[in-house]
């Protein structure tokens, strides 16, 4: 092994608008070492056929709460719950109780109410003075509202949650301290809401897995309905509003390919799809996973037992050997078989309602102001720095 | 002759073949992958093979005689 440091990880977004730099040349080998924010090393897998395979294969273990695990943050221990087994048989398990809840019919029911939502908070972009900063006015509010009703969480409580889950996703932006109690607030929050639940059920997905704990032998435990309903209510709607706010930002960077998309509104789910390639609002820092055997990869190198390993999404989406001129923005793309939401059985459980608000969104925003543009150069738009989302903090809008 | 199966014990409810293709693959009531029409005729061939190459289990199963 050389001695010289592997490079930082996550990759730097310079320019903000480009993929960054670094992502063309990670696909000469099957996999690199690179540095976390917390100073530790671990393997971060780079090529697309070994992505795919490795997101499927149960040599790595999701438990990274091993004190010989590499650590995304110094000041925070994300993603590890030493009482929670996200690994099979008991994470198959748990994924079950939540997927009947995200089939495309019900997705498909739930559409009628995001338009109702993103046509509402439209409304009020077009009331309001220009420029209009786009996350606070659509990007946050849309998925916010969504996941709430989902979960039969008060949307009113949003503001509450929001500077919670801000903390608990800090890598380097808080101090440990501030972190601990983002944290701490947030589990006791997500405790009330539980415990109120109990009392006076909902039509909501955070009711039916009470009602599971108290019903079904064994299926969850405490601390597990407590844990799943925290992940889901972050996971519900981070994810999917960096992705509507920085997806857009970089669709009107293109305007040639808004005109496109404003002749033709079936180009919308692929452009969706192609800013989820290119355009991910993360890094893969999330994927963290820890190797229980030897794995050897498509180049013939092996990853050892015990260690640290990263599927690189975003390297996978940049595969040249998987898709033509990757690092093309081409809303027509056609076999975008994309890494974004992972693979495998922990495929993300929420992907067909995050499509579904991305196209919402977006078809709903151009068809409602048809001259709409970035109101800052390109170039300064700021991104999110310390934190596990790495999207656009600062969108400003106008038409 | 094209035939498509579908492994519902490993199907992670990414509901993408239901997307691309409804009336070849619907869900059951937990979401699991259903195949609707076994041997679709030939103008969703290709969709079907996408359908199976992009699925995140790898759970679709095509062969073609």
């Amino acid at each position: 092994m050389s001695t010289q440091t592997p490079p930082r990880y996550p990759f730097a977004w310079t320019p903000p608008m480009q993929v960054p730099e670094a992502l063309r040349h990670v696909h000469g080998s099957s996999a690199m070492e690179v540095t976390l924010p917390s100073g530790d090393v671990a393997t971060l897998v780079t090529r697309y056929k070994d992505v795919r395979a490795l997101f499927a294969d149960k040599r790595l273990s999701r438990n990274i709460a091993r004190p010989d695990c590499a650590r995304i943050s110094k000041d925070n221990d994300l993603f590890m719950d030493p009482e929670i087994d996200p690994d099979p048989p008991k994470h198959t398990q748990v994924r079950s109780l939540v997927t009947k809840a995200f089939t495309a019919r019900r997705i498909e029911a739930l559409r009628p109410y995001v338009q109702q939502v993103a046509d509402e908070l439209l409304d009020e972009m077009a009331a309001g003075p220009q420029p209009v900063e786009l996350n606070e006015a659509l990007a946050f509010p849309l998925p916010i509202k969504v996941i709430c009703k989902l979960l039969g969480v008060p949307a009113e409580d949003r503001d509450q949650f929001r500077a919670y889950v801000d903390g608990f996703l800090s890598v380097t932006k808080l101090p440990p301290e501030e972190v601990g109690q983002c944290r701490q607030n947030l589990w006791k929050y997500l405790g009330d809401l539980i415990d109120a639940k109990r009392e006076k059920p909902g039509d909501d997905l955070v009711s039916e897995l009470i009602r599971v704990r108290d019903e079904e032998d064994n299926r969850l435990n405490d601390h597990e309905l407590h844990f799943w309903c925290q992940g889901l209510l972050i996971a519900g709607y981070v994810t999917t509003a960096s992705q509507i706010g920085t997806g857009t930002a970089v669709l009107l960077h293109h305007p040639e390919l808004v005109r496109q998309i404003q002749e033709d509104w079936s180009l919308v789910p692929s452009t969706v799809e192609e800013l989820l390639r290119t355009q991910i609002m993360g890094s893969s820092v999330g994927t963290m996973r820890y190797a229980v055997e030897d794995i050897p990869l498509s180049d013939g190198s092996v990853i050892k037992k015990g260690t640290s390993v990263l599927l690189s999404e975003e390297g996978a989406n940049m595969d040249p050997e998987v898709f033509d001129n990757p690092f093309e923005l081409d809303i027509r793309r056609q076999e975008n078989h994309h890494m974004t939401f992972g693979a495998g059985i922990h495929y993300c459980v929420g992907a067909a309602l995050a499509r579904m608000e991305l196209q919402v969104a977006t078809e709903s925003l151009l068809r409602r102001f048809p001259d709409i543009r970035l109101a800052a150069p390109a170039e300064e738009l700021p991104r999110a720095l310390g934190g596990f989302m790495e999207g656009f903090t600062e969108i400003p809008v106008e038409w | 002759m094209l035939r498509v199966t579908a492994n519902s014990e490993t199907c992670a409810v990414s509901s993408l073949c239901v997307y691309r293709l409804p009336g070849v693959f619907d869900q059951d009531e937990d979401g699991l992958v259903v195949v609707l029409d076994e041997t679709p005729s030939g103008e969703f061939h290709e969709e079907v093979r996408r359908a199976a190459r992009g699925c995140p289990t790898k759970s679709i199963r095509v062969t073609e005689d």
